[in-house]
């Protein structure tokens, strides 16, 4: 397991999360789009939901969440770890059962591209928590 | 060699009348009760009539029979058949059409398992366990829903298909039998055989997912489809052809469900979406089209196909497959089929109705597997250049 603990996962997830928020050319787009996406974690669970719904700002929520999400996304948080590094095909994780997405397809696959520019912030959020050797591992 | 994983789980049964011994199979998966779906079409012409006779004489029915799928089924049609179903107290379902009906019976089968809303299951992987047994019987040879893990059934309100994809939805069995295809119009046989046809292209070309499994299947249902479609449109009862463009369909049903479409079939579910084209037909006009588009991402895909099914004798990967593209129109034209998006149906539109569509095709399930990177101005210029 990436994460060793429900906390640590939490803790990388929410740095991230809050510097696309803080992004512009990423936070806007979420923003506009309206969606509630919630990302279900498992080995250590977790649970993240970006709330964009007001049309006006960000929320990002950890833990339980009232209202409905558009879409789900599941997955073992090592997975979403490999994602962030860039190194998951998403066609390939959907094949192989390893990326479970719940809600209007089309919708979720429409943030993809909106996100992809935190793959290069993920890696200084690993080193800000510590995990740098996961940089390393190839 | 890449790692890969190879879904097959359907068990295939080919045969001239076939169908004829469906209760054996239907018996075998534990089935007591069977829920018929099927269209009006194939109800009227007697299409359905052997299958009705082999469940009868094993005593598994005639419980019920809903044969009113209409092409392109919608939410609407699959609840009121849900809702018979559950009346009828079914216990397994058998599928007796082409893609539409096909698609109909798996979120049937969805909503008669778990019970609760279509659309809670709605995604990739999302169902939680194995369904009520479902058997398939294509009367057409195109869409390869009988092997596939997924169905697409129309939200008529909102424009757009739902689509459902997950392991459990591959039916548990496939019935091959091409007397039952045989009255299907010249038309229709040739549009649904280009469907099977850029399923095998497509899957082909997506190298991110396609195996070597993949790719020998998807090659081989090509073979057949340029070899006997022409036949099968011109003749309906030829038997053989109509045979071989069966298989090849499933083949390359196999083919995609496991490695993947791509940019055709992201713009054929775009404009089927908005103007009601039949899937098969819009493909093959998009199919030149697309296959140009992505000549330069895997010429050596193309190039492979293009040799294997005789038509280039050329060294170079760019040149053969050129060929293929060539070789592609040539086959449209054999079997009479449109190559304009207006001969389809599909009406002029103006640039902000075009940017909406070309919107739809780039976030389009379909397209993650494409080989080549596609933005809204690429899927534009492919629309006007093939209007
Ligand atoms: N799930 C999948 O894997 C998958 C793949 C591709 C397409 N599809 C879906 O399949 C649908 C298209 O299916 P299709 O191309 O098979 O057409 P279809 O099922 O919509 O049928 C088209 C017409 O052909 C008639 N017909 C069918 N068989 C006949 C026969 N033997 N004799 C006379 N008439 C016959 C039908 O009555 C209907 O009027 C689309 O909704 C598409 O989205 C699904
Ligand atoms: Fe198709």
């Amino acid at each position: 397991m990436v994460f060793t603990s429900s906390e640590e996962l939490e803790r990388i997830l929410m740095d991230l999360w809050g510097r696309i928020k803080s992004d512009p050319s990423m936070s806007g787009e979420l923003v506009r789009s309206k969606l509630i996406v919630q990302f279900r974690y498992r080995e250590p669970e977790g649970c993240l939901t970006v709330d964009g719904s007001d049309g006006q700002e960000l929320k990002l929520v950890w833990g339980q969440y009232d209202k409905k999400p558009t879409i789900e996304m599941s997955m073992k948080a090592d997975v979403a770890h490999e994602f962030w590094m860039g190194r998951v095909s998403v066609p390939v994780a959907v094949l192989t059962g390893k990326m479970v997405s719940k809600g209007p397809t089309p919708k979720a696959l429409a943030l993809l591209p909106v996100i992809r520019p935190a793959f290069n912030i993920y890696p200084e959020v690993l080193k800000q928590a510590g995990k740098e050797a996961l940089l390393a591992s190839g | 060699m890449l790692p890969f994983t190879f879904h097959a789980p359907t068990r295939i049964l080919f045969g001239e009348h076939t169908a004829g011994s469906i209760a054996d199979v239907v018996k075998e998966f534990g089935g007591k009760k069977s829920f018929i779906v099927t269209d009006a079409n194939l109800f009227k012409a007697g299409v359905v009539a052997p299958i009705i006779e082999s469940l009868e004489a094993a005593g598994l029915g005639r419980t019920a029979i809903f044969d009113q799928v209409p092409p392109d089924s919608d939410i609407r049609c699959v609840n009121s058949a849900v809702a018979m179903a559950a009346e009828g107290g079914c216990d397994n379902i058998v599928a007796v059409g082409g893609g539409s009906v096909i698609d109909t019976a798996k979120v049937v089968n969805i909503c008669l398992t778990y019970g609760g809303d279509m659309l809670d299951y709605q995604g990739l992987n999302n169902l939680p366990s194995k369904l009520s047994p479902l058997v398939c019987v294509p009367t057409t040879a195109g869409t390869g829903s009988e092997v596939s893990l997924v169905a697409m059934i129309k939200d008529a309100e909102e424009r757009k298909k739902l689509l459902f994809g997950s392991r459990f939805l591959a039916p548990d069995a496939a019935i091959l039998d091409p007397c039952l295809v045989v009255g299907l119009p010249p038309r229709l046989t040739a549009a649904t055989g280009f469907d099977a046809l850029t399923h095998s292209l497509e899957a082909l070309a997506a190298v991110s997912t396609s195996s070597v499994i993949s790719d020998a299947l998807a090659l081989e249902a090509a073979k057949l489809i340029f070899e006997h479609l022409p036949a099968a449109t011109a003749d309906g009862a030829d038997l053989e052809a109509r045979s071989h463009t069966l298989v090849a369909s499933t083949m390359a049903g196999l083919a995609f469900t496991n490695a993947g479409v791509g940019i055709v079939h992201a713009m054929a579910h775009a404009t089927g979406a908005r103007f009601g084209t039949h899937h098969g037909m819009t493909n093959a006009v998009y199919l030149p089209y697309g296959l140009e588009f992505n000549l330069s991402a895997v010429p050596d895909k193309y190039a492979l196909a293009a040799r294997f099914l005789g038509i280039s004798r050329s060294a170079d990967d760019e040149r053969a497959a050129m060929d293929l593209v060539d070789g592609v129109r040539k086959l449209m034209q054999r079997c009479h089929l449109p190559s304009r998006l207006r001969e389809i149906g599909v009406p002029d539109i103006a640039e902000g109705e075009l940017a909406e569509l070309a919107e739809a095709a780039v976030t389009d399930p379909a397209i993650m597997f494409n080989p080549r990177e596609a933005t809204v101005e690429d899927i534009g210029g492919i629309f006007k250049g093939a209007f």
